[in-house]
């Protein structure tokens, strides 16, 4: 628009990006505190079985969840469940942004060659499907947490390469980046110095949404049986299973499915409400 | 109802609680050309904007805006469009953006005139390829088959100005016309809109901080600040002699280049202090805080006062410029 | 226009090699011996050998490549190591499935999401479009596989209507094998349509606040027809990049959809290949869904090309 500083901007929208803001920090806040709590305290043994209590309803004393079919405590396997996305969703989404930013910097800062090969080839493995990198992973290496982050690292960091890249560009051309150079400070130095902390913002943002979305792809290669296995638990093979066992009807089937979208949704929010509390462009407008 | 090409009574912008404008008023006769000059942020393309019914989301306009028999403010979106592009059209600041970057300009300009006329396809493109002879552009059959971006800014412009103008529209609004274009260019393109405009009695509303453009191009001019006109009268009286301080400030802070020394001794002029911001407008004159001549008296909201010629000020200045102190 | 489409030919060819390598190299470098795996830790190392020597593993792994590549370039995928089945032939007998179920799948994604996207850019600021973006945001953190269950759930245990699972040939009975596409298709579809609805959205907001619309406006044209004639218009390009960048959302929503409704599709192939560690099956299937992701794009980055002027022009 011509003259944007000449229409003010509508004051409706801030509040309802707080409503998500604030709604995706409880979700997530109440997902990292299960989490934590599992590290401490589980209800029950998540992986022994107990053949006299099988199937308990919800509401069971001491069962809070019930049991499943081979009487495991519910709400035990979804207390460590939460703990096995957090690992592999942190650690995919780190791994990411850590290859992601330096390969990102580096084409934003380099010749025309090496940007040019770096997001070329971020191209190519932007159209290798994650799950075809997991399953040929899982066909070499076998399948575990390990496996899995390795492909989602291999999934998301072309898409954290190419965002970074941008960001860095943005600010590479603003005129007291080139006031840096003619000072003759060195490309490092006007990386970490003046890119870095311009661009923490987007980085933020891109790891919340990725970290959701790598809960997501682990929930359904634990569904494919080619994520995570038994001793460890994640929501995805929870799910398998009941449906497996007892059947889509079983409460079973629900409580993984609820927990994973309330989690991921609840990420998303945030991740959405930090990218508009920090988008430059909107805070300008609302000042 | 008004006789008038445009005839704006108290017009209201609100942005939320704010008002952007605040209560403007003014009239262009037929055929008459008046220039609306200010900074950004003083509400003059929202009061255009406001004139052609096309308001961002979330601001609404209240008083009267008569044009063509109606008060368009009461008109529904669908009544009001039939009239855009008829009897009163605009042009924007930047060409580029403004045309659809995906459709042969010739076409955007003929679907114009096939849907206020009725024409048919190869009457309209016709047409068109007639408007862009008048506008001076070379070849114009093969020009009026290149997409936006095929072409440089000053024919850009020259298109979308035969583009509001292909149906000989009562009134004409241009928001700063040539600011995005080369100084080379702007010359040209205002002589074409000028000349556009006669021949087809167009009244014109120019909007533009560009002063000498105003005095070139202007009988009557209205100056906005803090959403409202500040001052408004005949340019010549206005530029020769302003009452308002704001006004005054205005014109000493132009680089006039017959006053310019040879020895490099001359200053130009600037107003002190910063546009204020919507929400922390002053109380009364909006002008104060920056004003050399404000008193208590100015903490009440002055009245727009005078015959031909009107000034919003309790101290207004007098005496032709280069006298102030 | 004759620029872009070589370069975009050269980047599908050129990413088709480099993806190949990539997929070689994984399995045949980095799992180590190949035979090893397939017959797994109780293997005599009699019987190892004997297998190395018959497929050729222990030829250089560049010929190893090569011999790869032509085979596929002729048709032949190689064979099961078990089974001695032909891969051209398993995947062939797959398709049927495999592939009106993930392109039906796009296509109804792609009804669903865009009016509901341009409704809801519409409305932004309303509660009906605040209520379209709630559905979109809840339904992106839906996995597909619990959509699956949801569905057939509801229209398969409670109401009774469509099969929960399983397969009936199309050469069989074309209804039923219709009947049991029904629920996967819309369960795929409707997470689809929730993340592309987002993006339609964006696109159309975008769109609507430029100058070009605002012009639209000016010389005559009401909202809903600046919209429909000049918004979809350009609002279509970056919405077809988005597509394009859909597809291997698609081909992993595909995998975990078979498995949820017992379709014998590809993916179960590739799954119990996966399982059973039959390499060769995995590598080359694998390739193929590469293949066939790597076309779609293309087709995407063409059709991008030809709407949009300023590349249909450039010289």
């Amino acid at each position: 628009m011509t003259e944007a500083a000449d229409i003010p901007a509508a004051p409706r929208r801030r509040r309802k990006l707080n409503v998500s803001l604030a709604i995706g920090l409880v979700l997530t806040l109440s997902f990292l505190g299960i989490a934590f709590v599992s590290l401490f305290h589980l209800p029950g043994d998540p992986n022994m079985p107990d053949v006299r209590n099988r199937l308990l309803p919800f509401g069971t004393p001491g069962h809070l969840f019930g049991t499943d079919v081979l009487g495991r405590d519910i709400l035990s396997q979804l207390m460590m469940g939460a703990r096995t996305s957090i690992m592999v969703g942190v650690g995919g989404a780190s791994l990411s942004l850590l290859l992601g930013s330096v390969l990102g910097l580096w084409a934003a800062s380099a010749g025309r060659v090496t940007d040019e090969t770096i997001m070329r080839t971020a191209d190519i493995l932007l159209s290798i499907p994650g799950i075809v990198t997991a399953l040929v992973l899982a066909a070499t290496f076998g399948s575990g947490a390990g496996t899995t982050i390795v492909a989602l690292t291999a999934f998301f960091t072309p898409s954290f390469v190419r965002v970074i890249r941008s960001a860095a560009i943005s600010v590479l051309v603003e005129d007291f980046v080139t006031a840096a150079r003619l000072y003759g400070r060195g490309r490092l130095f006007i990386l970490a110095r003046h890119v870095l902390p311009n661009i923490a913002g987007v980085m933020i943002v891109q790891f919340t949404l990725y970290f959701a979305a790598a809960i997501l792809v682990e929930a359904g290669l634990s569904y494919l049986g080619v994520g995570v296995n038994r001793p460890s638990i994640s929501w995805g093979l929870m799910l398998s299973e009941a449906q497996q066992q007892v059947g889509v009807s079983s409460p079973l089937a629900m409580w993984p499915g609820l927990a994973i979208v309330l989690v991921v949704l609840g990420l998303n929010l945030l991740g959405d409400g930090l990218r508009d509390v920090m988008d430059p462009k909107l805070a300008r407008r609302g000042a | 109802m008004s006789e008038q090409a445009i005839d704006v009574r108290d017009l209201v912008v609100r942005a939320g609680g704010l008002r952007a404008v605040r209560g403007v008023s003014f009239a262009i006769p037929p055929g008459g050309r008046m220039g609306l000059v200010g900074e950004s942020g003083s509400g003059k393309t929202l009061t255009a904007l406001s004139l052609m019914g096309l308001l961002p989301a979330g601001l609404g306009a209240t008083g009267r805006i008569l044009h063509d028999g109606a008060d368009l403010l009461t008109l529904s979106d669908r009544r009001f469009s039939n009239r855009r592009g008829r009897t009163l059209s605009m042009i924007f600041q930047d060409p580029l953006s403004a045309l659809n970057p995906v459709q042969r300009v010739g076409e955007q300009i003929a679907s114009v005139i096939r849907r206020h006329t009725g024409a048919g396809r190869q009457a309209a493109m016709a047409q068109v390829v007639d408007l862009a002879a008048q506008m001076k552009l070379p070849r114009p059959e093969e020009i009026v088959r290149a997409y936006p971006h095929q072409l440089s800014g000053g024919q850009q412009q020259r298109l979308m100005i035969a583009m509001a103008l292909s149906c000989y529209p009562q009134l004409i609004i241009a928001d700063e016309p040539t600011t995005a274009l080369d100084v080379t260019v702007q010359r040209e393109v205002l002589r074409l809109l000028s000349a556009a405009v006669d021949e087809r009695g167009s009244a014109l509303l120019m909007i533009t901080h560009d002063l000498p453009v105003v005095a070139a191009m202007c009988e009557t001019v209205a100056v906005m600040y803090g959403g409202t006109i500040v001052e408004i009268g005949p340019v010549a009286e206005v530029f020769r002699d302003p009452r308002h301080p704001y006004t005054r400030g205005l014109l000493d802070s132009q680089p006039d280049i017959d006053r310019i020394a040879p020895d490099g001794s001359s200053r130009l002029e600037s107003i002190p202090g910063m546009v204020p911001p919507l929400h922390a407008l002053p109380k009364g004159c909006a002008f104060r805080p920056r004003c050399a001549f404000a008193t208590e008296l100015c903490e009440r909201m002055p009245p727009l006062e005078g015959g031909a010629r009107k000034a919003a000020c309790w101290h207004p200045v007098s005496g032709p410029r280069g006298a102030a102190p | 226009m004759i620029r872009y489409i070589l370069r975009r030919l050269a980047f599908f060819f050129g990413a088709l090699i480099v993806a190949s390598i990539l997929i070689f190299t994984m399995i045949r470098v980095a799992g180590g011996n190949v035979a090893a795996v397939v017959l797994g830790k109780d293997a005599s190392a009699e019987a190892i050998e004997a297998l190395v020597v018959e497929y050729g593993l222990d030829r250089p792994l560049p010929v190893q490549y090569f011999d790869w590549i032509g085979g596929m370039l002729r048709g032949d995928l190689g064979q099961s190591f078990r089974t001695g089945e032909s891969v051209a032939g398993l995947v062939v007998s797959r398709l049927p499935v495999s592939v009106p179920l993930a392109l039906s799948g796009l296509l109804l994604a792609m009804l669903i999401a865009l009016p509901l996207g341009i409704y809801a850019a519409r409305n932004i600021g309303k509660p009906s479009g605040a209520a379209v973006a709630l559905f979109s945001q809840i339904g992106i953190a839906v996995p597909v596989f619990w959509a699956g269950v949801l569905m057939s759930l509801l229209f398969g245990v409670k109401l009774g209507w469509l099969p929960t699972g399983g397969w009936i040939p199309w050469s069989v009975d074309p209804v039923a094998a219709i009947r049991s596409l029904v629920l996967p298709v819309v369960s795929l579809s409707v997470v689809l349509a929730a993340i592309l609805s987002r993006y339609v959205r964006t696109a159309v907001l975008d769109v609507m606040n430029q100058d070009y619309v605002r012009t639209a406006r000016a010389v005559g044209m009401t909202r809903t027809e600046a919209l429909i004639q000049v918004g979809l218009r350009n609002a279509a390009l970056p919405i077809v990049t988005v597509l394009g960048l859909q597809v291997a959302e698609l081909i992993g929503g595909t995998v975990i959809i078979e498995t949820v409704f017992s379709l014998p599709g590809l993916a179960r192939m590739i799954l119990a290949n996966v399982a059973a560690r039959e390499v060769i099956v995995v590598q080359s299937t694998v390739m193929l869904i590469i293949v066939f992701v790597m076309v779609l794009n293309l087709i995407v980055d063409l059709a991008y090309g030809f709407l949009d002027p300023r590349i249909r022009t450039a010289s």
